[in-house]
């Protein structure tokens, strides 16, 4: 039996093998994301709810809603939280890819302690972000938090111990552990990367007079930029659609996390089952769909060629 | 070669201060947890105090949390079953087969991934509820709602982990085996899937602890404790607008629900590490 009969005779077999993964995406996925875009062309809120699909119809009434209407409980603050949601995602995929990288390029030298560096610098991987929104949550506390404590009591570097939880300052306090908790996975993708690029090219580059800067942006950035390209699709997407951190950090899941501190998915699950408006939290949602899907195309365009070389 | 070694101490002066900004977190939760509850809400400003153990004993009782933790291991669990049964199948079929519609499937796995959560969220909870209503088949607020979905959630991704093991398994092996007598179903029994195993202990480690740390599906599809997974549970050391302030148990069970989920990480690492890169790296 030669390889080509493997390969293409009574792929039937297959069709079997795929169906329970297909049929759950199916019921979980497809069904389900039909139904929203419908539901998002429907009137759908506490009173007509039993109505389910049936539902009266609103045409386009929910976008336009979404869009002008300064009374729709989803769009109640939901500026802030596309600001925010751009800002902190932006800082959390730059933050990730500088920390990642310079993690692994630390990691990858031979040292004393090599082993213990990498175990310690991949723990944060592995706490759950609900974790970490109650522990930076509890650390951000102005009076007793041990933040405010280490920067203003032990090292003096600011005055007054500021309000981490209340207004602008609160951007950061999202960012950063999203930050600690994302760079592990990140850094061991860029080590793997590392490790594939041959000694020799450094070794050449030396030779020919390269100093540490250029060897860098010679040779490093340059073989890994598939990896980055990739890397940089699923960051932003899993960034734009944080949910946890943020949700548990404020409140412990039940307060507003304020001007600063909310994203567009703590804002639209807490507006649409806070006030039943179906309708329009599923027009939110087909819209918020569109827009990634504009980022993958742009993605997919301007990183075509590190796509094309495997 | 001085400056070599001078630049070799800087690498290592901020390697390991960075381990030190990593790690803190992490021993002042532990740290936190170890401490009584007036001495938290005062502030702890001292590193010498009397290690309140009991605090690990305490979290059980003060809120029902090993109900929580319970349904956490049931819902966990099953969908890890699940998942990755699925997982292997479908990551076997997309690595050894070629058939009409595998690219079709493909992006559709992937798709799925692009697709924000609370798209899915609204028509769910709405589907569940439609479900129960015509025919009388509870689904919000049961163990098998929540597995149904969170099966669903995580095979993509799995398929994906399972698939980059299978590639790596060289097609001789089953020919082999075929030539040998075996059919299509046995070489698959015998050969591959003994070789599959660190791949699915990979995609189990995987599918575990990202439905171990979900919430928004948690927190709408479930409303009563008897369901309810840990990441809805846990708040009620502190209740929702501070009444309890029970810090100290809060980091004890946050504690809790991390160091397990750590051992099994560093037990399987080595896997674990292998399938999540294998996809980042080839794309």
């Amino acid at each position: 039996m030669n390889r080509r009969a493997l390969r293409f005779r009574g792929y039937g077999f297959a069709y079997w093998l795929i169906l329970p993964s297909f049929l759950f995406m199916v019921v979980v996925h497809f069904i389900p994301m039909i139904q929203g875009i419908w539901m998002s062309f429907l009137n759908l809120n506490q009173f007509t709810l039993p109505k389910y699909l049936g539902a009266p119809a609103a045409g386009f009434q929910n976008y336009i809603d979404l869009l002008t209407n300064p009374d729709n409980p989803i769009r109640a603050g939901l500026g802030y939280a596309i600001r925010n949601t751009i800002l902190y995602s932006i800082a959390v995929t730059i933050g990730v890819f500088v920390l990642g990288l310079g993690a692994a390029m630390l990691l990858n030298r031979k040292f004393k302690g090599r082993g213990i560096a990498r175990t310690a610098m991949l723990l944060p991987w592995v706490v759950p972000s609900y974790v970490v929104g109650i522990l930076w949550g509890f650390m951000w506390q102005r009076d007793n938090g041990i933040i405010n404590h280490l920067l203003v009591d032990v090292l003096h570097l600011l005055p007054d111990k500021p309000f981490w939880l209340l207004g602008s300052n609160t951007i950061l306090a999202i960012i950063i552990p999203t930050i600690w908790r994302n760079f592990p996975f990140m850094m061991v993708v860029f080590l793997s990367g590392l490790q594939t690029i041959p000694d020799e090219l450094y070794e050449a580059a030396k030779i020919d007079g390269a100093g540490a800067v250029q060897r860098f942006f010679r040779i490093t950035l340059p073989l890994l930029k598939p990896i980055i390209a990739v890397q940089l699709l699923f960051q932003v997407i899993s960034n734009v659609y944080s949910y946890n951190i943020v949700a548990m950090m404020f409140g412990n899941g039940a307060g507003y996390p304020g001007q600063w501190g909310d994203l567009l998915m703590t804002a639209l699950q807490r507006q649409t089952f806070g006030y039943w408006a179906f309708g329009s939290g599923a027009a939110a949602s087909v819209l918020l769909m569109l827009v990634m899907l504009g980022v993958v195309a742009v993605w997919q365009r301007a990183f075509r060629s590190e796509l094309n070389t495997e | 070669m001085k400056t070599s070694k001078f630049w070799h101490f800087i690498a290592n002066l901020a390697t390991w201060l960075l381990v030190l900004g990593v790690v803190f977190p992490i021993v002042w939760m532990v740290f936190t947890a170890l401490h009584t509850r007036d001495e938290i809400l005062g502030g702890i400003n001292t590193l010498t105090f009397t290690p309140q153990w009991h605090n690990f004993v305490d979290m059980w009782k003060n809120i029902d949390f090993l109900g929580y933790f319970k349904n956490s291991l049931i819902i966990c669990g099953f969908t890890m079953v699940f998942a990755c049964t699925f997982a292997l199948f479908g990551g076997y079929a997309l690595a050894k087969y070629r058939f009409p519609g595998a690219g079709l499937f493909s992006t559709a796995v992937i798709s799925t991934q692009m697709i924000p959560g609370i798209m899915f969220l609204i028509p769910i909870y709405l589907m569940f509820l439609w479900i129960n209503k015509t025919i009388h088949l509870p689904m919000v607020n049961t163990y098998w709602g929540m597995i149904l979905v969170y099966t669903a959630f995580y095979t993509p991704m799995s398929i994906f982990i399972m698939r980059s093991f299978f590639v790596s398994i060289p097609k001789e092996l089953e020919e082999s085996a075929i030539v040998d007598g075996c059919n299509r179903f046995q070489a698959f029994l015998r050969i591959i899937l003994p070789l599959a195993v660190p791949g699915m202990v990979a995609t189990c480690v995987f599918i575990f602890l990202t439905a171990w740390d979900e919430l928004m599906f948690a927190w709408v599809l479930t409303t009563t404790s008897d369901v309810q997974t840990i990441p809805v549970g846990i708040r009620l050391f502190v209740g929702q607008f501070g009444t309890q302030n029970r810090y100290d148990l809060l980091m004890a069970a946050a504690t809790v629900v991390t160091v397990p989920v750590m051992l099994v990480f560093f037990l399987c690492q080595k896997y674990f590490i292998r399938g999540m890169t294998a996809g980042a790296v080839k794309g």
